[in-house]
């Protein structure tokens, strides 16, 4: 199994295990083998390049755990973080997070040539927490998903997956979805009666992968959302195939 | 691991009791034609994850946040109509509003000691402190069901008439022979669940919100294993993912069933197991 969407790190709205092998050992708990790992920390710092370390040298230890390195490309040295990415084999995947970052995709199109060049796939994540339960003094708004999709139509040539959105929003992305062979979601935050039933029935099976926002979220949950609504094969797309078929693009 | 084994991982080893579910007709995401359709895609829906039983309440199809007393009749008509079609499943609550209290008190006994029905169901027409809720407190504990009030503390801003959990604790201390159930442990946060400590009367209920590490261990943490009962929101939310906020957390086995089942059981003074 793939885990597409997994942190270290801590939150400050929530009192979570977020260490490495904490971690690790949670989302192994739930049958996964290859864990896509981002540094929760870097979302507020105003340089999240800083906290990328922390998944490189979590990758050096296990081999289980791919880095997910945070950028913001309204950095300056954002060209330097994505070289370093780009030259670390475990690294299939960045991570952005405008709503952090406070940026427009809108402002990133080199940014974006040079990603495609790199070869590496991008999560854009929607959100971290509902906003209903964040901070006062600490608020971050959804991303349109809606921008993502269009990073998507203005760059075919790299995978984009949406990070973190509901289950409304991925069904109204669904054209989207179906018609721009580089845009795929996570199921990380998908949730009410029958939502990946549902999606599945509008033929967006091969755009899911698997994401349990762990340490944030708990992985049971994740999979239950799967396991429970799916026969064996099509959870196993999610959970696995499509992860491998489309990270694993050029290795 | 094999994928039998995982699903077996996430799957409830015992009954479930979910406290908090409404019909698919006030939330989606299917359009129902009927009462039959409703129930057929609710019990599908359930068993998938492990459901045995569900209280249910409708907030009318258009969800109105200030419901008149007739379209509150209205929404106790479609869950008795939902017990009638499957009654080992639903156990019906009666949603009134405080807005109307004399309305309120003849729909429950219209419901609760004419229709057998199990609870009373409190939104957000009026926030837990407004005086609206008292012969609607005084009729519950008359007729022995408990009350399940909505709760949530936003940080974008509660609506004017929906509760915070401090709200529910100054009802329970105003009525604390009424037994409650204060719903939304994840929209209630660390900070609902200290605001209920000191008032047994209330219990909360595990649905709303994502499934948020730590939550149900902080609850059963300070509340006690007692006073914490498993509710999934559904169709909102989705009933494997609440249910597994209970089977994943770190806690002892026999916790995790009194949550699942025993807890909401003896609230409902169930004849059970």
């Amino acid at each position: 199994m793939i885990d597409i969407n997994v942190w270290t790190g801590y939150w400050n709205t929530l009192f979570v295990k977020g260490d490495v092998e904490t971690v690790r050992r949670t989302v192994q708990a739930y049958g996964v083998e290859q864990i896509f790992m981002a540094p929760l920390d870097a979302a507020w710092c105003p340089d999240p390049h800083l906290y990328n370390e922390v998944v490189y040298k979590a990758s050096d230890r296990y081999d289980d755990i791919f880095p997910v390195p945070i950028i913001d490309p309204t950095l300056p040295n954002w060209q330097k973080e994505l070289n370093r990415a780009a030259a670390c084999t475990e690294v299939r995947l960045i991570k952005l997070l405008p709503g952090y970052g406070g940026y427009d995709l809108s402002e990133t199109d080199d940014f974006f040539t040079s990603v495609c060049e790199a070869k590496l796939g991008v999560m854009i994540q929607v959100r971290i927490d509902d906003p209903r339960h964040q901070h006062p003094l600490a608020q971050a708004p959804d991303v349109p998903a809606s921008s993502i999709a269009a990073v998507a139509e203005r760059n075919p040539d790299v995978t984009i997956i949406i990070g973190g959105a509901s289950t409304s929003t991925i069904h109204a992305l669904k054209e989207q979805l179906i018609t721009l062979p580089n845009l795929h979601a996570d199921t990380s935050q998908l949730d009410g009666l029958d939502a990946i039933k549902i999606l599945v029935e509008d033929s967006l099976l091969p755009k899911l992968i698997y994401g349990s926002h762990a340490p944030l979220f708990m992985p049971a949950s994740s999979i239950a959302r799967i396991l429970n609504d799916l026969d064996d094969e099509s959870a196993m797309k999610i959970m696995r195939g499509n992860g491998e078929r489309i990270l694993n693009y050029d290795f | 691991m094999t994928i039998s084994s995982l699903r077996k991982q996430i799957l409830p080893d015992g009954l479930v009791l979910d406290i908090h579910v409404h019909p698919v007709h006030c939330f989606g995401p299917y359009t129902v034609a009927s009462v039959k359709e409703d129930v057929q895609r609710l019990t599908a829906s359930a068993r998938r994850s492990g459901v045995t039983k569900m209280c249910v309440f409708s907030l009318c199809p258009s969800t109105p946040y200030e419901p008149t007393p007739d379209q509150c009749g209205e929404a106790n008509d479609y869950v008795l109509a939902m017990r009638d079609k499957a009654p080992e499943i639903f156990i019906p609550f009666c949603y009134v509003t405080p807005a109307y209290p004399d309305e309120a008190v003849a729909e429950i006994d219209r419901c609760v000691r004419g229709a057998q029905m199990a609870g009373i169901k409190l939104w957000v027409a009026r926030r837990a402190t407004d005086p609206g809720l008292d012969p609607i407190m005084v009729q519950a504990v008359q007729l022995d069901v408990p009350v399940l009030q909505h709760a949530w503390l936003k940080t974008t801003g509660n609506l004017p008439g929906e509760s915070t959990p401090c709200d529910v604790a100054e009802l329970a201390r105003r009525h604390p022979d009424a037994r409650i159930i204060m719903a939304h442990l994840n929209g209630a946060g660390f900070r609902g669940i200290e605001a209920i400590v000191d008032v047994p009367n209330v219990v909360i209920d595990t649905s709303g919100g994502d499934p948020e590490s730590s939550m149900v261990e902080a609850a059963v943490a300070r509340l006690g294993p007692d006073r914490v009962v498993y509710g999934s929101d559904a169709p909102i939310r989705h009933f494997g993912v609440s249910i597994n906020k209970v089977i994943g957390a770190e806690i002892p086995v026999e916790v995790k069933r009194a949550i699942l089942w025993d807890n909401a059981a003896g609230l409902l003074k169930m004849d059970t197991r």
